[in-house]
């Protein structure tokens, strides 16, 4: 057999093994490059983010990972003098193209942010209904989705008799878990979650990762965290973003986590997951 | 400090520098008196304690210089003074009711809030939230200046200027709207009017309303409207679910500020204003109306002898409790929910 | 399978693409029907003006407003769906809430200007009002009386209020004793009085007991208990920025508690204690009911605080309104404009000074 033949073949085993290369591509961003104002802030970001997967984000803070995620569900061109260039695409289409709503997108691509952020003014079932009168989804099954997404974010046994008390009366991670299912409501396909434990005891923070396990089943996830222990707890790919001084930030590494943790290409990525810096 | 106006006409109304809005934490610095113990501090600290009280005292003097022209008043008329309605200096003792005036005052406050409450909230909402950032401090820089107008301008300005379309316009509301009670006009004068009274006013409690409520809803926490975005709100759902529940106190908080302003008005309604005694209820484009303030200035030039001047005095007394009660009641608002909000 | 590494796009233009804000761009849809949303209400409404008897500002907002709104309206359910109709109502809404208090501004400062300027003039500004009746031509007569009398209405009231008040402030923040709450409480409900009851109480003390009678003097007291609320937060503010190391400098170094006041912390906020004392001038100063029951009125010039009625700018404006002599509201309106123009001055410098002030007190 000829090198090329060789190769060919080795390519196709290759993809065969690979699980990754058949899950089918939900949302993808092609060539994203993000500023603020004059300000570039993140350069050609490519990466895959298949169904039904965990992807992790790490890298040392600062590097446009919350940036980046921002650009998923267009938050980030609420921010006065936002610019991006390449494309986001989402089953295949540009988010960013004229004929579609924002809107639209952000119920399909959720968000849950470092700090839980229930809104303090409503009760716990009010919250999770929030997302349906924010957005004006109409759905009559009200108690059913209370339930679900309750259930879903592993919130619904510790809250189930106290539906009507004020949210802000919750713990943080209860918080934490109760915004997981405002979120859910508006069934998204895709969740991004922003350091979602950073602010979080380490008890409350293993438990959503279990949701986190849990949800992937059913939605896609990407999730920005400095715990790269987290990262290997609950991803199923991982990419690691770096940013030189003054340079924009960039993907140096991404791949399975337990390549990027295993076997990395990178000196950078070595150095970072075994802690030397960051 | 965030939001702390020092300078402008508005700085007296700025939450910044409300009693308990403003930052407690910089009150909790421990430099407590030693001090105290050198003879020099205490006679300093004495003095300036005691200025520092002049403000209690002045507000007591009122109350009670005031006070006592009105007990003075209820001994000569008795309840008929708050009740009734009349001013008849030919009588031995006069009879004077101002019924009619403290009606007139609250009718023209409320006509004023019901114009200038929706503007100032729309002002508000738009320079917070829809325009750009550049507009919206051209637009604080000109609420400023319509707040630093003083009345005495605006009257002048509405007598010459408002008037005559403001005639124009209560007239076509009167000949397509005068099936509606309130707008009726029998006499077909339109000049004077509680209508024309309440624009002025609302006019004058727009800057304040506005400034407050700009506040406040700028103060909207972002992790709630990040939330809110996320979740794929639109503007209106925004304001109704994030932005209103939580400026709720502080707007209210600004609308009885501008109350207590609106009735304590007296130059620019005393240019726009006929006042008549008997009591205008609700005929709001009819020629007539009442105002306390109003009346005392009217009547001040033409005093007939000290017994008038005493019944302007207990007429004084009351608008002097009514504002100080507005007032009080404003400040109660916005401390409760400045307090539930931290 | 390994990891992928960064790789720079082959493509050279991918590599320097330039910064774009797509979300701008919208589809041709939507800006067709913002602008069918714009001209058409504006078109109606110009063919109703030119063409019906009903008088032309009456038909701009009755007519021009709903029909805009509608339009809106339409025009958001078919960009947007049921949603948008309420952010276009909003919008529409919060667009003429600002217009309404941008042409009001215009009307008033427009007005205040070509009809002011009529009756300025030198002489305007230094003469007085004796010998004028309201019919005597412009050529004649000024407020200089007035001005005069403005200034030591204000100069009394200044001299009253600016000790009390930066006392006051001194209490909150230095001395800060018990009564602070009470203490801000009652300044905050003096600021509440309304200007006519100060006016009135100092007329009361005048009356019975009989020390003085309508002047300056009354009208400086009446114009104090306005001016102190203002001069009492601002300077507590003021005092309030200065850093605290600066008190407890002074005090290590042995100095007493009012020394450390007087010479170490005033001073450093002498600024901000100036804004105050403006602040609180450009409040009163237009302020008109507190005169008329206080200091009265005079045509001549008045030079002795203490003497009799006097006359000021406010009362000299009240008092030329409503005078069927087109000269003597000529000469209301100029009064105004010199009134506004003081007013702004003040409130100039002391925006001026308080920007200065923010650079130093760190």
């Amino acid at each position: 057999m000829s090198t090329a033949e060789f190769e060919e073949v080795a390519m196709m085993e290759s993809d065969l093994l690979a699980p990754r290369a058949i899950a089918v591509s939900e949302l993808r961003a092609e060539n994203v490059s993000v500023w603020f104002g004059k300000r570039k802030v993140l350069e050609n970001v490519n990466i895959d983010f298949p169904k039904n997967t965990v992807t992790a984000l790490i890298g040392p803070s600062g590097c446009g990972k919350s940036t980046f995620i921002r650009t998923l569900n267009r938050l980030h061109e609420l921010i006065p003098g936002a610019a991006l260039a390449g494309s986001v695409l989402y089953e295949g289409k540009d988010i960013y193209s004229s004929d579609i709503d924002p809107v639209h997108i952000r119920l399909q691509i959720g968000m849950v942010f470092q700090k839980p952020n229930p809104f303090p003014s409503m009760t716990i079932r009010g919250n999770v209904l929030s997302g349906l009168k924010l957005s004006g989804m109409k759905r009559d099954n009200h108690d059913d989705i209370v339930e679900q997404t309750l259930t879903a974010a592993g919130l619904w046994n510790e809250v189930k008799d106290r539906l009507n008390h004020a949210a802000g009366d919750l713990s943080g991670g209860q918080q934490q878990r109760l915004v997981i299912a405002r979120a859910l409501a508006v069934q998204p396909s895709v969740l991004l979650m922003d350091e979602p434990c950073s602010a979080l005891d380490p008890a409350s923070t293993l438990k959503i990762e279990e949701t986190i396990r849990q949800l992937s089943k059913e939605v896609t996830i990407v999730i920005v965290t400095h715990n790269m222990q987290q990262a290997v707890r609950v991803a199923d790919n991982t990419a690691f973003f770096l940013a030189q001084e003054g340079e924009p930030g960039h993907i140096v590494e991404q791949g399975l986590t337990t390549d990027i943790f295993g076997q990395p290409q990178d000196q950078r990525t070595l150095d970072y997951v075994n802690g030397r810096f960051g | 400090m965030a939001g702390v106006r020092t300078c402008g006409p508005l700085a007296s109304i700025s939450l910044g520098q409300h009693p308990v809005m403003a930052n407690p934490d910089l009150d909790q610095r421990d430099l407590h008196s030693a001090a105290t113990s050198h003879r020099g501090d205490r006679v300093f600290s004495r003095v300036v304690t005691g200025a520092a009280f002049a403000s209690l005292v002045v507000l007591a003097g009122i109350a009670i210089f005031l006070g006592i022209q009105a007990v003075y008043a209820f001994q000569t008329e008795g309840l008929a003074f708050i009740f009734s309605t009349g001013w008849d200096i030919n009588t031995d003792p006069p009879t004077a009711g101002i019924w009619g005036m403290l009606y007139g005052s609250v009718l023209l406050a409320v006509i004023g809030l019901a114009i200038a409450v929706p503007v100032a909230l729309m002002l508000s909402i738009f320079m917070v939230f829809i325009s750009p950032p550049k507009l919206a401090t051209v637009l604080t820089n000109l609420i400023d200046l319509l707040a630093a107008i003083p009345s005495v301008i605006i009257g002048l300005w509405a007598f010459y200027i408002l008037n005559p379309p403001a005639e124009e316009w209560q007239a076509l509301l009167n000949q397509y709207l005068g099936w509606i009670p309130i707008f009726e006009n029998t006499s077909q004068n339109f000049s004077g009017t509680p209508f024309i009274a309440g624009l002025v006013l609302a006019i004058m409690m727009i800057p304040i309303i506005t400034s407050i409520s700009r506040e406040v809803l700028s103060r909207t926490p972002p992790e709630l409207v990040n939330a809110a975005e996320a979740l794929g709100c639109s503007l209106w759902t925004m304001l109704r679910f994030v932005a209103l529940p939580y400026g709720r106190g502080g707007i209210v908080g600004g609308v009885m500020l501008g109350l207590g302003r609106a009735l304590g008005e007296t130059i620019a309604v005393f240019f726009v204003l006929k006042l008549t005694f008997e009591t205008n209820w609700y005929h709001i484009i009819e020629s007539g109306g009442g105002s306390i303030a109003t009346l005392i200035v009217s009547r001040f030039g033409e005093v007939s002898g000290p017994e008038e001047l005493n019944l302007l005095l207990a007429a004084g007394f009351f608008l002097f409790l009514g504002t100080i009660a507005v007032n009080m009641v404003a400040n109660l608002i916005v401390s409760r929910t400045g307090r539930l909000k931290k | 399978m390994s990891t992928i590494l960064y790789q720079p796009p082959a493509d050279p233009a991918l590599l320097s693409q330039p910064p774009q804000r797509p979300w701008r761009h919208k589809p041709r849809s939507f800006t067709t029907a913002v602008a069918l949303a714009v001209i058409v209400p504006a078109v109606i409404t110009a063919a109703l003006f030119f063409l019906s008897p009903i008088p032309g500002a009456i038909v701009l907002v009755v007519v021009y407003f709903p029909l805009q709104l509608l339009a809106s309206g339409i025009a958001a359910w078919a960009t947007r769906g049921v949603r948008g109709i309420a952010d276009s109502v909003i919008i529409v809404n919060a667009i003429g809430a600002t217009v309404f208090s941008f042409v009001v501004l215009a009307s008033l400062i427009g007005s205040l200007i070509v009809r002011g300027l009529r009756a300025l003039s030198a002489h305007f500004v230094y003469q007085n009002s004796v010998y004028i009746s309201p019919s005597t031509p412009l050529d004649y007569g000024g407020i200089g009386h007035a001005l005069i009398g403005t200034i030591l209405v204000v100069a009394v009231a200044t001299a009253v209020a600016v000790p009390i008040g930066i006392a006051t402030a001194i209490y909150i923040t230095e001395v800060r004793g018990r009564a602070v709450p009470y203490v801000r409480f009652f300044v905050q409900a003096m600021s509440g009085v309304p200007s006519v009851v100060a006016g009135l109480f100092i007329l009361t003390i005048a009356v019975s007991t009989g020390w003085f009678s309508q002047n300056a003097f009354a009208g400086g007291l009446a114009y104090a208990i306005l001016m102190l609320p203002t001069v009492a937060r601002t300077a507590e503010e003021v005092l309030k920025l200065i850093p605290d190391e600066l008190r407890t400098g002074a005090l290590a170094l042995g100095s007493t508690r009012a020394r450390t006041v007087m010479r170490v912390v005033l001073p450093a906020a002498k600024t901000g204690i100036i804004t105050a004392i403006l602040l609180g001038i450009a409040r009163v100063i237009g302020e008109t009911a507190p005169l008329l029951l206080a200091a009265g009125n005079n045509d001549g010039t008045v030079l002795n605080p203490f003497g009799q009625a006097i006359a000021s700018i406010p009362v000299y404006i009240f008092n030329n309104v409503a005078v069927p002599y087109p000269d003597a509201v000529a000469r209301a309106w100029g009064a105004a404009l010199v009134l506004m123009i003081l007013i702004a001055v003040l409130f100039t410098v002391a925006r001026f000074l308080g920007r200065g002030r923010v650079g130093r007190a760190k």
